[in-house]
């Protein structure tokens, strides 16, 4: 599970949430929640602000106490513990490092608290550092560091005490984008190599799909799904996941006897699905980059889901370029294609034909 | 020059020079008065009265007023506005009505010792006023909300989630407190520190009004050469020194803060 002599935690630990749940005077942050996050898991706390992540994260660091239920860590009550005494590391968005202090100072914080001999200190203050990339900057000070450096000293500053349990809460919200995929990438290997248990905190729909073991999308102060990346986005269970994740053309429809939906005078073939009756009003989605476009008169027989439309607008967004087509039966549908020269792009107002094959179309729910 | 800076000079510059020129125009034109002043076992016993009144009376208050200040900083804004009025309320007052207040609580038959006498029931007459003690209490109070408000800046301006990662990490109050507190509100304290004790180096009514024959400072100092002995070449060259004094403690500080900014 670690391959760290002197930092992998050699144990991962499990958290469970039981009917947790905060409120702030008459308004509630968090509705009573069931979560418990598996040894050596990377779950990532994903929702707009204010959907309750914040809150939720802060309860499991003890900085607030939870109106109703519990919080174990490996199956040991918690709920009323101090942060000191929890054994959580956290890594914060604007760093939190001492700024009095050198970068050696900061990551041997942790230890010193915990009165670790000045020879243990030095080793794994040495091994934390080299861990994050920044070996030969113990003398710095923070200032001297730029932002993405900074925060690879609050990682170390984390990592050198083998926490339990590793919180990060927006930890590259203040970076740009091109760091911000770099230091994604860092995460993710130091997860792999040391095993710890992380939770990440994140309004980042694309970091949460590229680092996570799991996802848990938090709206209105509770869970809106929890699942796979996979599941969030190819199976989502209501519109909210379907709109909050991705990009997504949803249309109401009603189930016919055939297992067709049938949308506006349109039919819909949807993969097999045996949880809606006959008659059932449902939500489909299909991802715009599922959706096929092409001459008036193309797609040979065979297509499924065909269409015919006229293109409303395109957006050229680099890698992809979004098509808006107003189908003929009154539907807008959006669709996503590999971008190519600016004249290979359909024309405003070009008659063109769309399809999508059964198996994209996913009923979100009723 | 801004025109701050002009109105200043226009209004402190001609009457420094005129006690410079006072200090130097004895009968002659000459710098006898500096001589002697400093041969002078009064004005060598008066000036180390004057360092250790103003230097004791500095660090008591920045005692005192760091906890205030500490207290202050751990409240929300609003609570904290209010608060910070009880703490200027008494830096508005004239200074010769709180040390009449003072020699009213702290006299022999005063406020305090009037309690002590009913509470143990006999006659108590504790030499509260008119020697250092009073001194120290006149000072401090008057000092306390100058310290207060540098102290509190720099409390303030430390990230509270800095707080929050030490305690995640396992310390316990005492030491966020001497790890994190003490040193990061370092500049603001250095900075009040030195600005109070210089003020204080120049302080005349207090130790006027509460404090004993062995409580003079400089300033009283002038004030006698001025009044009783009526030298004034001497007087003036007393100030003179004491502003030399002043300006020798402040410079360094005003350039440190130029550096910083």
């Amino acid at each position: 599970m670690s391959d760290d002599p002197v930092l992998g935690s050699r144990i991962a630990h499990t958290i469970a949430l039981k009917g947790i749940s905060k409120m702030f005077g008459s308004v509630t942050a968090l509705h009573a929640t069931d979560l418990s996050v598996e040894k050596g898991e990377f779950l990532t706390l994903l929702g707009p602000s204010g959907s309750g992540k914040t809150t939720l994260l802060n309860l499991i660091a003890g900085a607030i106490g939870p109106t109703t239920g519990a919080i174990l860590l490996d199956g040991r009550d918690i709920t009323t513990m101090p942060p000191r005494e929890r054994g959580i590391g956290m890594v914060f968005q604007n760093y939190a490092l001492m700024p009095h202090m050198t970068v050696f100072e900061n990551v041997a914080y942790p230890l010193r608290v915990r009165r670790e001999p000045a020879k243990t200190i030095q080793v794994k203050v040495t091994a934390a550092l080299d861990r994050v990339g920044l070996r030969g900057f113990g003398d710095r000070k923070p200032r001297q560091l730029s932002g993405g450096q900074q925060q690879r000293v609050g990682i170390a500053r984390c990592i050198v005490y083998s926490p339990a349990i590793i919180m990060m809460d927006e930890p590259l919200g203040a970076l740009d984008k091109n760091l911000r995929e770099q230091m994604q990438g860092e995460i993710k290997r130091l997860h792999r190599e040391l095993g710890t248990t992380v939770i990440y905190v994140t309004h980042d729909q694309e970091e949460a799909l590229n680092m996570s073991d799991r996802i848990c999308l938090m709206n209105g102060g509770q869970i809106a799904q929890l699942g796979t990346p996979d599941e969030l986005y190819f199976r989502p269970r209501s519109r909210f996941v379907a709109e909050f994740i991705g990009e997504s053309n949803l249309f109401s429809g009603r189930m016919n006897s055939d297992g067709r939906i049938v949308i506006a005078e349109a039919q819909l073939i949807a993969g097999p699905d045996n949880r809606w009756t006959e008659g059932t009003e449902v939500l489909v989605m299909v991802r715009p980059e599922r959706v096929k476009i092409g001459h008036a008169d193309g797609f040979a027989k065979g297509h499924t889901n065909v269409l015919n439309g006229e293109v409303t607008s395109t957006s050229f967004i680099g890698g992809m370029t979004r098509v808006t087509v107003k189908a003929d039966n009154g539907l807008n549908i959006s669709a996503k294609m590999v971008s190519g020269h600016a004249e290979t792009r359909p024309e405003l107002g070009a008659r063109v034909r769309l399809c999508w094959s059964s198996s994209d179309v996913v009923v979100v729910g009723n | 020059m801004s025109p701050a800076v002009l109105i200043a000079v226009a209004i402190v510059l001609p009457p420094l020079l005129r006690i410079i020129y006072t200090s130097v125009h004895g009968p002659a034109l000459s710098l006898t008065s500096y001589a002697e002043v400093v041969k002078s076992n009064l004005f060598r016993e008066t000036l180390r009265t004057t360092f250790i009144i103003a230097g004791s009376a500095s660090v008591l208050s920045l005692l005192l007023g760091f906890i205030v200040a500490l207290h202050l900083a751990r409240q929300p804004a609003q609570r904290r506005t209010a608060l910070m009025v009880l703490v200027l309320l008494p830096f508005w007052t004239s200074i010769l009505v709180k040390c009449f207040a003072f020699t009213i609580i702290l006299g022999r038959d005063g406020i305090i010792n009037s309690l002590l006498s009913w509470i143990f029931d006999t006659r108590i007459q504790l030499p509260l006023v008119l020697n250092r003690i009073g001194t120290l209490v006149g000072m401090t109070n008057y000092l306390i909300p100058l310290i207060v408000l540098p102290v509190l800046a720099s409390l303030l301006a430390i990230d509270s989630t800095i707080y929050r990662a030490a305690s995640i990490m396992g310390a316990k109050p005492a030491r966020i407190f001497w790890t994190v507190t003490v040193p990061m509100s370092l500049p603001g304290v250095f900075a009040g520190l030195l600005s109070i004790f210089v003020m204080s180096l120049g302080t005349f009514i207090i130790p006027a009004l509460l404090g004993g024959r062995r409580d003079q400072m400089l300033s009283n100092l002038v004030d006698f050469y001025n009044r009783q002995v009526l030298d004034w070449a001497k007087a003036s060259s007393i100030s003179i020194v004491l502003f030399g004094i002043a300006a020798a403690f402040i410079i360094p500080l005003i350039l440190w803060r130029r550096r910083k900014a």
